[in-house]
């Protein structure tokens, strides 16, 4: 074992600190005397107080032994792969995306395995993942941000022994720096040179990118409705000129060939601009026939050296129908009393039409009320298409893992697109962290808490909140009567325990004691989801309502129509908000349109109605309060400004105090991964001096043998001349002398009645 | 009290606190119900086995735990351990099946008749079963039944009815002893079935190990099918 060496990591505090230690023992010593104590007792006392502030002045120094250590036994090599937003630039016919991973699966993997060198490849942007082959092969390239500092941070935690090297495979771009210090110090703590590979071009281009096309989810036939597009354009130089052609394809029943059926509608052109910037252009269209109608707007610009398209393609889906029949889906995990009894609650409404999808073991499903023999024969449905019939669509008890991702996008688009609604009902066996990270998580209005092993056995009651009080659907009887019936209903003993509401949602109902951090569980809420709406419902057996023998049935059946009627008549409310074309970025004014729909039967068109409108900034705050007085097809107009970040929402409540309509906008800074789409070769060169390693464009790699050989001999040099460094700073002991200079210096000023 | 003495003995007194908290949060909070059955509640399929007139719910022996075991196994369908009430228990109006058989004949009283109409108007289900082809708690069953609400008698069930196919799709039970059909039967509530009525034996030929009525009424293959059916039918009707 090689002998270890002392140092001091912080010298100054020596220089500093013995001097002032000799001034305050002298101070000491002299107050001392003035007071008249024996010499042989001054010089005990000045020693004690000494050795303290001596003891202190050591640890400020930061004391540390240093050790040259073995070389370990390291076979494993890091490779980070860049999945960030600006890897996805298109130079010369192909992405950089495209290009990192030919290199990273045709030769820097094949090379290190022909060496006997194993290889952890992560995938990373705003965060760092491990990935394996498929996953790279597949992954979208879509992250906002770029973080190598957090990339490099997560590897190193997540190996079991340090690697040998750090490869990253990147354009450099990186926008995030809150890791870089402590990924810094990992490397050069553990002795591991890092590798960076640039990939992309060096000279920067602007880019422009559709994020988005938004239209209202449901549209009788023969009115005009608005379709808009979110353009983005970042860099310093100009945006020529371009065309937005808007095509318009019927998905009921068609050719499903879309170049077949696609057809052109309108084409704007959109005048040149100068520098980044965020903004909306629409389209106004009319369809005379009933049907599910899929608009797409593409981006035709002028093909230039100065200018990347990152995005040029965005569709919607728009269904056309003045049809009032209203079908609800409901699918569950395994047999339910929910089932049974929710459709007993919707057997006296006509109009409503439940049908059922359970699986009943591991090879059968049951299908209820399907109206034609191929319904749902597949399983739930993982096309958009398939759930545009419903206008509802109810989870019961099950998880994400339940529906697979295409499903789970399917149901995603049904209420973002379709503007249907969704109704969640779980408790304690499927309410739990899983749902996190997945597509569903995100239609919640709320977070689930990480803490579910926890005694949940206690009665409790469903307490309403305010706003559900007010709200139509909890209207089961009139005034004070209405109150009575929620407040009789029976106790529950289990439920899903929830963490807080998403911004933007409503809580309805709430735990009648248990507290979480962020105030009583919640055990009802919604929320807007893009153009629908989405509900939970954490009751376990909300089903025992309506067999309580005391209660009566029909107020859980009411209670269960209405809810149903509202999350399903979220594409055609009698109030719209949108928001005028426009340029969208922190502090800019922003224009809403507020606009009553005609009746169906074309009766009050005259009639006035009020409402109240409030703008809420991000942090839920009240930025803006009006009344308006609304017509149909008269509508009102909002202004206001965002200063900030995050998402704004717009709500309209009539005078009774009841939701009619809200719409979110999130204001968002210019894409900072896109604003600078250079390959930034500089930043790898700088991590590569840092830790002693490389950095090469990806042109120069050439064999990548010569690559790895210079790698792994830097990853050699750095092994033998690698220590240890060891802290000898506070400890028990340490803390111990400070103590007992500190108590002896007390005690004998108490003995010789110095106080 | 001297300056040192009060410091003293506020130190203590801090250092006792601080030794008491970590004792206190661990006690439970006083005032809060503690749950009766809160296991039930995540269990999906659990049965309520009756006791009703002379009947104390035992004839047969664990025929209603041979029920749930029967619907476990052959399902993904949570089950439950059964759980014996009284037409009177309050617990009747938290367990949404209920099932009840015997042999001989009984007659049901007011109350229990009244609290059996409140519990199928708020949705429960019944499945009831003669004992070993006795056909004295049939007709008992079929008389008081068609008390429970006016006009509504007790009726057969044809083999075209959704009951026969909810889970398995039976065409036809043939009985062992005779040559006939067997059919279930029914009480309906404006058009919904609510109670289920499987005579010749039917509990002893899904349970007992076929140990009982052997070689009469329903064969056991089939009576596995019809109890099955009946669960999937209540859980999903």
């Amino acid at each position: 074992m090689p002998p270890e060496t002392f140092h001091f990591d912080l010298i100054t505090a020596l220089y500093w600190g013995l001097p002032a230690v000799a001034v305050l023992a002298a101070l000491s010593a002299w107050t001392l005397a003035g007071r008249g104590v024996a010499p042989q007792r001054r010089a005990i006392l000045v020693t004690l107080r000494g050795l303290a502030l001596l003891t202190i002045v050591f640890l400020l120094a930061r004391p540390v032994a240093v050790q040259k250590t073995d070389p370990d036994d390291r076979t494993n090599v890091v490779v980070l792969l860049d999945q960030s937003k600006s890897m996805s630039l298109v130079e010369s016919g192909t992405t950089r995306y495209e290009k990192a991973l030919a290199l990273v699966e045709n030769q820097v993997i094949p090379e290190l395995k022909a060496r006997g060198l194993a290889n952890d490849v992560y995938l990373f942007a705003e965060q760092a993942a491990p990935a394996a082959f498929n996953t790279r092969r597949e992954a979208a390239v879509m992250g906002r941000r770029t973080d190598l500092g957090g990339a490099i941070v997560h590897a190193l935690k997540s190996a079991p022994k340090p690697p040998l090297a750090m490869i990253a495979v990147t354009d450099g771009v990186a926008n995030i720096s809150t890791h870089n210090r402590d990924a810094l110090l990992g490397l050069v703590d553990r002795g591991i040179p890092f590798v960076g590979v640039g990939v992309g071009d060096d000279e920067g281009v602007m880019s422009l990118s559709l994020e988005r096309l938004t239209a209202p989810s449901e549209v009788p036939p023969e009115e005009t409705f608005k379709l808009t597009s979110h353009l983005q354009a970042i860099g310093a130089g100009e945006i020529p000129a371009f065309d937005l052609i808007l095509l318009r394809r019927p998905l009921n029943g068609g050719p499903s060939t879309e170049e077949e059926v696609s057809s052109i509608v309108q084409v704007r052109r959109v005048a040149p601009s100068q520098g980044s910037r965020i903004w909306t252009e629409s389209f106004e269209v009319v369809e005379d026939e009933e049907g599910l109608y899929e608009y797409t707007v593409e981006v035709q610009s002028a093909v230039t050296d100065q200018l990347v398209t990152v995005a040029t393609r965005a569709s919607t889906p728009v269904t056309v129908t003045s049809s009032e029949e209203f079908r609800v889906l409901f699918a569950q995990g395994a047999l339910t009393w929910n089932f049974k009894f929710i459709g007993r609650a919707l057997r006296n409404d006509p109009t409503i039409t439940l049908t059922g999808f359970s699986r009943t073991s591991e090879r059968s499903v049951f299908r209820q009320n399907v109206e034609s023999s191929g319904e749902l024969l597949d399983g739930f449905p993982d096309d958009l298409n398939e759930l545009s019939p419903y206008r509802v669509v109810i989870l019961s008890d099950l998880s994400p893992v339940d529906l697979s991702p295409a499903q789970q996008e399917a149901v995603a688009r049904f209420v973002g697109e379709l503007g249907g609604g969704l109704l969640i009902i779980g408790g304690t066996g499927t309410f739990d962290p899983s749902w996190r990270t997945s597509r569903l998580e995100e239609l919640l209005p709320v977070t689930f808490d990480n803490d579910t092993d926890v005694n949940l056995e206690r009665s409790f009651h469903l307490e309403l909140t305010e706003e559900a009080l007010r709200h139509p659907v909890f209207q089961l009887d009139n005034g004070q009567k209405n109150l009575n019936v929620w407040q009789s209903l029976p106790t529950f003993q289990q439920y899903g325990r929830v963490l807080d509401k998403k911004p933007g949602a409503v809580v309805w109902a709430q735990h009648s004691h248990d507290e979480g951090p962020n105030g009583r569980r919640i055990l009802m809420a919604s929320q807007y989801y893009g153009a629908g709406l989405s509900a939970i419902i954490s009751v376990q057996s909300l089903w025992r309502w309506r067999l309580a023998k005391e209660l009566d049935p029909t107020h859980f059946d009411r209670f269960f129509q209405q809810l149903l009627r509202f999350l399903g008549q979220s594409g055609s409310r009698e109030v719209s908000v949108q928001f005028a074309d426009q340029e969208q970025g922190p502090g800019l004014e922003v224009t809403a349109l507020i606009e009553r729909r005609p009746r169906p039967d074309g009766t009050g068109m005259d009639e006035a109605k009020t409402y109240n409108v409030r703008v809420e900034d991000p942090q839920h705050g009240e930025l803006l309060i009006r009344e308006i007085t609304l017509r149909p097809l008269r509508p009102a107009e909002i202004r206001f400004r965002t200063e900030e970040e995050g998402v704004y929402a717009v709500k309209v409540t009539n005078e009774d105090g009841v939701q009619m309509a809200a719409r979110p906008l999130e204001i968002r800074e210019i894409d900072r991964e896109m604003e600078r789409t250079s390959r930034d070769l500089e930043n790898l060169r700088q991590w590569a001096g840092l830790s002693r390693g490389l950095a090469i464009p990806l042109e120069e790699c050439g064999d990548v043998k010569e690559l790895l050989n210079d790698a792994l001999t830097r990853a050699a040099a750095l092994q033998r001349s690698r220590t240890a460094r060891r802290p000898l700073g506070m400890n028990g002991w340490v803390l111990a002398w400070l103590l007992a200079c500190l108590g002896g210096e007390w005690a004998l000023r108490k003995v010789w009645g110095l106080t | 009290m001297t300056n040192g003495t009060r410091v003293s003995f506020q130190m203590s007194f801090i250092f006792v606190v601080l030794l008491a908290l970590p004792v206190l949060s661990a006690l439970p909070v006083q005032g809060q119900e503690i749950g009766i059955f809160p296991e039930e509640q995540l269990s999906t399929f659990f049965v309520g086995r009756l006791a009703f007139g002379e009947n104390h719910g035992g004839d047969c022996g664990d025929v209603g735990q041979d029920l749930v075991r029967l619907v476990a196994r052959a399902s993904t369908i949570h089950v439950r351990e059964e759980k014996k009430m009284s037409l009177s228990d309050d617990g009747l109006f938290e367990t949404p099946f209920l099932f009840m058989n015997g042999h001989n004949d009984f007659v049901l009283s007011d109350e229990e008749l009244e609290n059996l109409r409140k519990y199928f108007i708020r949705g429960g289900f019944v499945f009831a079963s003669g004992c070993c082809t006795n056909p004295e708690f049939p007709e008992a069953w079929r008389r008081e039944m068609s008390r429970i609400f006016a006009g509504e008698q007790v009726q057969s069930i044809p083999y075209d009815h959704l009951l026969y196919r909810s889970f398995y799709k039976i065409e036809s039970i043939h009985s062992l002893d005779s040559n006939r059909e067997i059919y279930l039967e029914g009480l309906f509530l404006d058009g919904d079935l609510v109670a289920v009525l499987g005579e010749e034996g039917l509990c002893c030929s899904f349970a007992m190990d076929g140990s009982c009525n052997i070689g009469r009424g329903v064969p056991p293959e089939d009576a596995k099918k019809i109890a099955l059916n009946i669960a999937v039918y209540s859980l999903t009707h």
